[in-house]
């Protein structure tokens, strides 16, 4: 055999194996095209979880349960994610069983899907996935919704104690910013934010009286991990990424952004993807960032309340 | 029936061609946008709508003004005929999008509003004002299409409206709104019970129509004078309403006409030094909410627009489109009107079609109290015009 066809046939093998990668479910995502072949399997249950309200209502792919994040999925009194109980009946009532395979998408590039992930994986519910590319992906393949709401026969799910290992709490995050303990930090926010110059995206609520980023914290954008449509990069282009401000696995990592949910999206690909030790810092910026006698690092200088 | 067109006057034939063109870049206009779906919906949802109720003379103010003066009932029955169908069309979406009505989920984006003082002032004000105006919001939006000028003043004083509501906003939520109720007559009753009794009571108001009404029987038409020149039977404008108003939910949000003058408002106000710049609460409450303009082209903005260039289109063949000016004598009353409208739409959170129309067709008990409100306040202010 030449080298010329060893090369050609090698180059089959790759194609082959790439092609049938991209139409499996991996560990952790599946495609548009894995999913629309999957829909009619009983075993897979499709959960939406979008930021804007009406979306699924309008159209959401065929078998979808909606979970609505801002009262399904958090404490509505207490800031805190979903109590067991509630969880765990919510997860029933969507259909899921021990056995199922749980694939989570949304709207605005999985970030509220992702951080719905991150609150399945901290009640250690088995095998969830993320739709790669989310609803804007589906949308744009042209692929089908309907508005049509089928109630899913009950699942049996029963979810074990939740696994705060994957949650990092301003203590945490305090001792890593006064060097205490050694942790890589990774802000995901804009450059903007993370330098101080605003202390919020405009058109947003939550807000902190103090600007800057958490001592010691990397900026890498949550936008910078994902391609052009919406989907996540590559397992070695993600590595690059992080690898290139110092991120690279050999030290665990904590995520956050303003709120922790765009924070969760950079938590998947880091956690799920590169299959680093990370934890989501949930109380993020609006938390750290209004703690009385943190470090902070403000490049900016950007006085609250000043003219 | 051959070709209408080769019968008509020279001027007709001018009219017929603005329409077309304009039709065409109404329709180039909704092809442009085909990847915002949204935004190409609610163009030609816009344009059907001003259509639509410029061929029906679909005016809050007038049909009212028609039974009062006269006893003429078809407009109101055509009000009560969208209503009607709009419930039923509503209520088949609802059936979809929360399909337990009872699980304490309100539909999305439904302009299911909260029951309070503020409410009943907003909408007295509103009724008051379009009755000095001579039209509420949507028919100053459908008559500007016709040459109606008097609305470039009515508008700008429906913004200075809106600019007071923003001002005196924060102490009306705190202290009428907050805690205050929305209530859905879904979960009170059921799907079949809410359509049941709204269905009645809607039977009931047209029954009384019937008993007190003195209409005359419409003027014979061809059929090409019938669909293009007169005034559509009241049933048919109800229906193409209800229908418009169904698919319009269906798919991007509820009809409403103030979205956009209230976030144009605010966005003007945010310049005053003295502007409030926090509204308690107001993004959490339903209706036409006023957000802060940030896109040039919003759904709502496309949508006011493109009805009043399809009443324009509408109004050319018909021979309807008069352009005539405001007299100076009338402004002190237009002014009046618009800022009464203007004030009371931010305080009810919508007008005749966000509230009203929107309100009662999604079974908020908030729509029919505008209903109620709305129309004293529109009696007080035509016996004020009569003094």
């Amino acid at each position: 055999m030449s080298v010329k066809t060893l090369f050609s046939r090698a180059g089959i093998l790759v194609l082959v194996a790439v092609s049938s990668w991209s139409s499996i479910a991996s560990d952790f995502l599946v495609s548009t095209d894995w999913l629309e072949k999957n829909l009619q399997d009983p075993k897979v249950r499709l959960i939406e979880v979008s930021v804007n309200p009406g979306v699924y209502e309008r159209g959401h792919i065929a078998g979808a349960t909606n979970l609505v994040w801002h009262t399904d999925l958090v404490d509505t009194v207490k800031r805190d994610i979903v109590g067991k109980e509630q969880f765990q009946q919510l997860l029933r009532k969507a259909g899921v069983s021990s056995d199922s395979t749980v694939v989570l998408y949304g709207d605005t590039n999985n970030w509220f899907a992702a951080w719905g992930a991150w609150i399945f994986d901290i009640y250690q519910v088995p095998n969830v996935k993320l739709l790669d590319g989310g609803r804007s992906k589906w949308e744009a393949e042209k692929r089908p919704l309907t508005i049509a709401q089928k109630a899913a026969k009950p699942g049996n799910i029963t979810l074990g104690e939740p696994d705060y290992s994957l949650r990092a709490g301003l203590k945490d995050v305090l001792e890593i910013a006064e060097k205490r303990s050694d942790y890589g930090l990774v802000d995901i926010r804009s450059k903007d934010e993370y330098e101080g110059k605003i202390f919020a995206p405009a058109g947003v609520q939550e807000l902190a009286v103090r600007a800057g980023h958490v001592p010691g914290a990397v900026n890498v954008p949550w936008g910078s991990a994902v391609a052009a449509d919406g989907s996540f990069k590559s397992k070695e282009e993600l590595k690059q990424l992080y690898a290139a401000v110092g991120i690279d696995g050999s030290k665990p990592v904590v995520v956050y952004c303003r709120i922790g949910e765009r924070s969760s999206h950079t938590w998947f690909a880091l956690k799920k993807i590169l299959g680093y030790d990370v934890r989501n810092y949930d109380g993020s910026w609006t938390e750290y960032g209004n703690s009385v006698g943190v470090p902070i690092t403000n490049v900016a200088g950007t006085v609250w309340g000043g003219k | 029936m051959s070709s209408p067109a080769l019968f008509l006057s020279f001027n007709s034939r001018i009219r017929w061609s603005v329409t077309l063109v304009l039709a065409a870049v109404l329709g180039l206009a909704a092809w442009y946008l085909q990847y915002e779906a949204q935004l190409s919906f609610s163009l030609l949802s816009g344009a059907a709508f001003g259509y639509v109720i410029q061929r029906s003379r679909f005016c809050f103010y007038c049909i009212s003004r028609d039974f009062i003066e006269r006893r003429e009932t078809r407009g109101l029955l055509g009000l009560l005929t969208a209503l009607a169908l709009g419930l039923v069309g509503y209520h088949a979406v609802f059936g979809i999008f929360v399909p337990d009505a009872s699980v304490g989920r309100l539909p999305p984006g439904a302009h299911i509003g909260a029951i309070s003082w503020a409410l009943v002032f907003g909408a007295t004000a509103f009724g008051l004002g379009m009755a000095l105006a001579g039209s509420c919001i949507s028919a100053v939006l459908y008559r500007l299409g016709e040459g109606a000028f008097s609305g470039l003043v009515v508008l700008p004083s429906v913004l200075l409206g809106f600019l007071l509501g923003f001002y005196c906003w924060n102490s009306v939520y705190l202290q009428f709104m907050q805690q205050s109720p929305a209530i859905w007559l879904p979960a009170e009753l059921g799907y079949a019970g809410s359509l049941l009794v709204q269905l009645t009571v809607l039977a009931l108001l047209a029954a009384l129509l019937f008993r007190f009404g003195r209409d005359k029987a419409p003027a014979a038409a061809t059929t090409y004078q019938a669909i293009f020149v007169t005034r559509w039977p009241a049933f048919v404008g109800g229906i193409l309403v209800a229908v418009i108003a169904t698919l319009a939910y269906l798919r991007v949000a509820p009809l409403g006409v103030t979205a956009e003058l209230g976030s144009i408002s605010r966005s003007l106000g945010s310049q005053l030094s003295s502007f409030p710049t926090r509204f308690e609460g107001l993004d959490t409450m339903r209706g036409c909410a006023t957000v802060v303009k940030e896109t040039l082209l919003s759904n709502n903005g496309v949508f006011i627009l493109a009805l009043i260039a399809g009443a324009f289109a509408a109004a050319l063949p018909a021979g309807d489109f008069k352009p005539s000016l405001p007299r100076l004598r009338d402004l002190p009353r237009l002014i009046g009107g618009g800022i009464l409208m203007g004030f009371g739409a931010m305080l009810a959170l919508g007008c005749t079609v966000g509230v009203l129309l929107s309100g009662i067709m999604a079974s908020a008990l908030s729509g029919w109290i505008f209903l109620l409100c709305c129309s004293a306040g529109l009696y007080a202010g035509w016996w004020l015009r009569q003094r």
